[in-house]
C-alpha cells in the first residue's frame, strides 16, 4: 500500500495524490453526500479475472458497510457476499491463485494500480455509471492493466473528478479458515501419554543420547587396547660363551629392542653390553651392517660404531646402553629398566656392561 | 645385471597408449600452429614452410612409436630397442644422486626460471617443455629402476603433483608477465580492463559440477587402478628401510637430515606457519593487490617462491624419488643397493675448535660436580657455536637494515623489519646449514646432547 502510494504521488503532477487506484470504491466512500448507490459492487458480477478485481469488491463492500447504500439488485448483494467470502465463493477461484500466473497477474495489475489509475479495465470500463463523478475518465480506466497513463491523462483525472485525498481503504483479504480440527487438549486421551513419549523431539534426543553413550564407551575401550604394553624389562639372554669377541646380536632385537654386542673397540676394554635398539635422533630403529660394522638408521641416515658412538648423520648422541649383569646362575641378565648414556659419563658405570675374563 | 629386467609386454603396452595420447595432443597443436604460427621464410631450401610442418613431422613420429608399442609381440619386449641410453642415465645419476649438485641444479634451474619467464611463459616453448618431460617420462618408464620407484603406487599421484606444480608456476609467470607489459605500456592490467565476470547460475554452479563429476572418476579410477600401499602391522622395533614419512612432510624429513629433531621437528615448521601467517602485516607493498604481477612484488615473490620450490618441491621430490635405503642417495635409474657406502662422517663445531685449532681434548663436565659448575663447562666447550649463532640472529638484522635492506627498514619500522628480517634468516637457515654439513662436514653448531639441544 505505502508502496502504491508512494508511486501514485510520484507519478502526479498535482500536490493532491492522484485518484486512488480503485476508483469505483470512491463513490462508494462520498456516498452519504452524493447519495447515490455504489456501483462497485456490480463489478464482480462479471467473473472477476485476479486478485485485485477482488480486493476492489471487497473494499467497495467495506465502503458500502461505513455507509449503506442500496444496493441495487440481488445479484449486487450476492457479489458482495461473494466478495466478501471470497474463500469459498464463485469469485474463489481468483482469490486462490491457482498458478505462479495468477499470482504474477495479481501482482502487476497491483503494481500498476500504483501506477496512477489502471484499475483493472474490466470493471471499470464495464461500470458506466461511475463515470461522471470520481471515476477516472474511460482513456485511463480503460487502459489495459500494466500500461500507465500519460501524465495529461492524469491532470485530466485530477481536474474533472474532486480527486478526494482519502486513503484507499485497505483491503480486506479474504480469511481462510482453519479446517484442521484443534487437537485434543492434555490428558483428553489415553494416548497422550503415548504422544508425548513418541514425540520426534523425545526420540530424537533419546537417539541422540544413546549414540552419545555408545560413542563415549567405544571411546572408552579404544583407550584401553588389548596389548601386552610392556614386556618384563628382566630378561636372560644366555651365557657370556653365546657371544663371541666382535660379534653383534641381533637376536633379541625383534622381541626385546636390544642388540647384544661383544667388543673391545671402547676404551680398549674387552666388554660385553647391550644397545638400545632406539635411533637417538628421533627414535626409528637402526640396522646393523656387518659389512660395513656400523648400525645405519633408515629414517634420516645416521651411522654408528659398533660400540655405539654416533658418527655420521644427524644423531647428536651416542645410542644409550641397558643395565647389563651376570645372575646369580650364570646367565647374562639384561635389565632394560636402567638406561646408560655416554655423554653423561654412564658408561663406566659397572651396571652397563659385563668384563670377560 | 641386465638392463631391461622386465620390460614387458604390458609395460610396453602401456607407453604406447601415453604416446598415443601425446599424438592426439600434438595434432590438436599443430592445427593450432598451423593457423596462428606463420611461415618459415626459408627452411632447408623451401621457402615458405608453414611453422608447423616442424610438429607435423614430431605428430608423425609420436603416430609411429604408439603403432610400434601398441603391436608389439610379447617375445619381442627384450629385444625392444627404444631405450635410454647408457650415457644419458649415467649423467643424470651423477646430476642428482650428490646432495650438493641436486641442490645447486635446483638453485639454477630457479633463478633460470625467474630470468627466462618472459621466453617460457610463451605457449610455444611452455608446449616444447611440457613434450620433452613427457618423452623424458616415457623414455624413462624403460628402465627397470626408474619403474620401481616412479611407478610406486604412492609415487604416482606426486609424478601428477609435479606436472600440476609445473602448470600452476607457469600460469602465474604467464599472468605476471602480461601484467608487467601491461603496465610498461601504460595499460590497465588485465584483471581490470577484460573483467569478465562469470554468472553464478548457470555459468559457475554447471562449471563447478563438471569438475566434480571429473574429479569424482578421476578418484574411482585412481582407486580401482592403484592398490593401496600398505604394508605388514607397525612394529616399534622394525622400521622399514628406506623409512619415508608421508609426501607432503619429506621436505620436514630432509631438514630433520641436517637438523636436530628440536629444531626441525617443532622449531622450524612452526616458525614456517606463524612466518606465513606473518606475511600481511610484515607485507607493506600496496601493489600487486588483486592481479598478478612480478615487478610490482618482486622480492614477495621470490623470496616466496625461494621457499616454495626448491627448498619445499625439491625437497618432496628429493625425499620421494631420490632418497634410498639408510637415506642415502641413489639417482633415479640407480639399483637401489642397501650396501652403498657413503662416507657422512660429520663433527660438530665444538670438536673442529677444541681438538684441531686449540689441539686438546674436550671440556668435559665431571659428572661429580656441581650443576652450575657441569654448566659453565658445557658452556665452554660450546662458546663458538653459541657466540656464533647468537651473532646470526642478532647481529645481522641491524647490519642488513643498514645495508641491503635500508629501504625496506626505513618504510617498514622497527618491529615489523625485525619481525622480516628473523624469518628470513631462518628461512637461510636450511640452506646454510646444508652447505655446512657438505663443504665442512659440521654436524651441529651447538651441541649439547645433555640438554637435547643442537643447533
Amino acid at each position: 500500500m505505502a508502496r502504491k502510494q508512494k508511486a501514485g504521488g510520484a507519478e502526479s503532477t498535482s500536490p493532491e495524490p492522484a485518484p486512488p487506484a480503485d476508483a469505483p470504491a470512491e463513490p462508494a466512500a462520498e456516498a452519504a453526500t452524493a447519495a447515490q448507490p455504489p456501483v462497485a459492487p456490480v463489478a464482480p458480477a462479471d467473473k472477476p479475472k485476479s486478485t485485485s478485481d477482488i480486493l476492489a469488491a471487497a473494499r467497495a463492500q467495506k465502503a458500502g458497510g461505513a455507509a449503506p447504500a442500496a444496493p441495487k439488485s440481488t445479484t449486487d448483494i450476492l457479489a458482495a457476499a461473494r466478495a466478501q467470502k471470497a474463500g469459498a465463493g464463485p469469485a474463489a477461484p481468483a482469490a486462490k491463485p491457482g498458478s505462479t500466473a495468477d499470482i504474477l497477474a495479481a501482482a502487476r495489475a497491483q503494481k500498476a494500480a500504483g501506477g496512477g489509475a489502471a484499475q483493472p479495465g474490466t470493471s471499470s470500463a464495464s461500470s458506466p455509471a461511475a463515470a461522471k463523478k470520481a471515476a477516472p475518465p474511460p482513456e485511463i480506466a480503460g487502459l489495459p492493466a500494466g500500461s500507465k497513463p500519460s501524465v495529461e491523462a492524469m491532470l485530466k483525472a485530477v481536474r474533472t473528478g474532486d480527486a478526494a485525498a482519502t486513503e484507499p481503504p485497505k483491503p480486506k483479504l479474504p480469511v481462510k479458515a482453519s479446517a484442521a480440527p484443534k487437537p485434543p487438549a492434555k490428558g483428553e486421551s489415553r494416548r497422550s501419554f503415548l504422544d508425548t513419549v513418541l514425540s520426534p523431539f523425545v526420540i530424537g534426543f533419546t537417539a541422540l543420547a544413546a549414540w552419545g553413550a555408545i560413542g563415549s564407551l567405544a571411546a572408552a575401550r579404544f583407550m584401553m587396547p588389548n596389548t601386552v604394553l610392556e614386556l618384563p624389562s628382566r630378561f636372560k639372554i644366555g651365557s657370556a660363551s653365546d657371544y663371541p669377541l666382535g660379534m653383534v646380536s641381533e637376536k633379541y632385537k625383534a622381541s626385546r629392542g636390544i642388540w647384544v654386542v661383544h667388543t673391545d673397540t671402547y676404551d680398549g676394554r674387552n666388554i660385553i653390553y647391550a644397545l638400545s635398539t632406539v635411533c637417538t635422533h628421533l627414535g626409528c630403529t637402526p640396522n646393523w651392517l656387518d659389512a660395513e660394522q656400523k648400525f645405519k638408521c633408515p629414517c634420516h641416515g645416521s651411522g654408528f660404531y659398533v660400540n655405539g658412538i654416533n658418527f655420521e648423520g644427524p644423531a647428536p648422541r651416542p645410542l644409550e646402553r641397558v643395565g647389563l649383569r651376570v645372575s646369580e646362575d650364570g646367565q647374562l641378565e639384561v635389565d632394560k629398566s636402567l638406561k646408560f648414556q655416554e655423554e653423561l659419563g654412564q658408561w663406566t658405570d659397572e651396571k652397563s656392561f659385563v668384563q670377560v675374563s | 645385471m641386465e638392463a631391461h629386467p622386465d620390460l614387458t609386454r604390458g609395460v610396453v603396452q602401456g607407453l604406447g597408449w601415453l604416446y598415443l595420447v601425446m599424438f592426439a595432443m600434438n595434432f590438436v597443436w599443430t592445427v593450432r600452429s598451423f593457423r596462428r604460427d606463420g611461415e618459415f621464410e626459408s627452411l632447408l631450401g623451401f621457402k615458405h614452410l608453414p611453422k608447423a610442418f616442424v610438429w607435423a613431422i614430431y605428430t608423425g613420429t609420436l603416430m609411429i612409436f604408439a603403432a610400434v608399442h601398441l603391436t608389439l609381440r610379447t617375445s619381442d619386449a627384450s629385444a625392444f630397442v627404444l631405450k635410454l641410453p647408457e650415457w644419458f642415465k649415467l649423467s643424470v645419476d651423477w646430476l642428482i644422486a650428490d646432495p650438493v649438485k641436486y641442490f645447486a641444479a635446483s638453485i639454477v634451474l630457479f633463478v633460470l626460471m625467474l630470468v627466462l619467464r618472459r621466453w617460457w611463459t610463451k605457449p610455444t616453448p611452455a608446449w616444447i617443455l611440457l613434450n620433452l618431460s613427457l618423452l623424458f617420462l616415457g623414455f624413462s618408464m624403460t628402465d627397470y629402476d626408474f619403474r620401481q620407484i616412479v611407478g610406486k603406487p604412492d609415487n604416482v599421484p606426486i609424478v601428477g603433483m609435479l606436472f600440476l606444480t609445473g602448470f600452476f608456476t607457469w600460469l602465474y609467470f604467464r599472468q605476471a608477465v602480461e601484467n608487467d607489459d601491461r603496465a610498461a605500456a601504460g595499460r590497465p592490467v588485465k584483471e581490470k580492463e577484460l573483467s569478465q565476470q562469470v554468472l553464478v547460475w548457470p555459468d559457475l554452479v554447471y562449471t563447478e559440477l563438471v569438475c566434480m563429476v571429473l574429479l569424482t572418476a578421476l578418484l574411482v579410477v585412481w582407486g580401482v587402478a592403484l592398490q593401496a600401499p600398505l604394508e605388514e602391522p607397525g612394529s616399534s622395533v622394525k622400521t622399514p628401510n628406506p623409512s619415508k614419512a608421508p609426501w607432503y612432510f619429506l621436505g620436514l624429513q630432509e631438514m630433520l637430515v641436517y637438523y636436530d629433531p628440536w629444531m626441525a621437528g617443532v622449531v622450524l615448521p612452526l616458525i614456517i606457519i606463524a612466518g606465513l601467517m606473518a606475511i600481511p602485516y610484515i607485507d607493506f607493498n600496496q601493489k600487486g593487490n588483486g592481479y598478478y604481477c612480478y615487478n610490482d612484488r618482486k622480492f614477495a615473490v621470490v623470496t616466496f617462491l625461494f621457499g616454495f620450490l626448491p627448498l619445499w618441491v625439491a625437497m618432496i621430490i628429493l625425499g620421494t624419488f631420490i632418497r634410498g635405503p639408510n637415506w642415502n642417495m641413489f639417482g633415479v635409474y640407480e639399483y637401489w643397493d642397501v650396501h652403498k657406502l657413503e662416507v657422512l662422517n660429520n663433527v660438530n663445531l665444538s670438536d673442529w675448535f677444541w681438538l684441531d685449532i686449540m689441539d686438546r681434548s674436550l671440556p668435559k663436565p665431571d659428572a661429580t660436580a656441581s650443576l652450575l659448575a657441569q654448566t659453565g663447562t658445557i658452556l665452554t666447550r660450546e662458546w663458538l657455536g653459541i657466540v656464533l649463532t647468537l651473532a646470526y640472529l642478532i647481529v645481522l638484522p641491524p647490519l642488513m637494515a643498514v645495508t641491503v635492506f635500508r629501504n625496506y627498514y626505513v618504510r617498514m619500522g622497527f618491529v615489523r623489519y625485525i619481525v622480516l628480517a628473523n624469518l628470513l634468516l631462518f628461512m637461510a637457515a636450511l640452506p646454510l646449514k646444508m652447505v655446512l654439513r657438505w663443504v665442512f662436514h659440521l654436524k651441529y653448531i651447538v651441541a649439547i646432547p645433555e640438554w637435547f639441544f643442537n643447533i
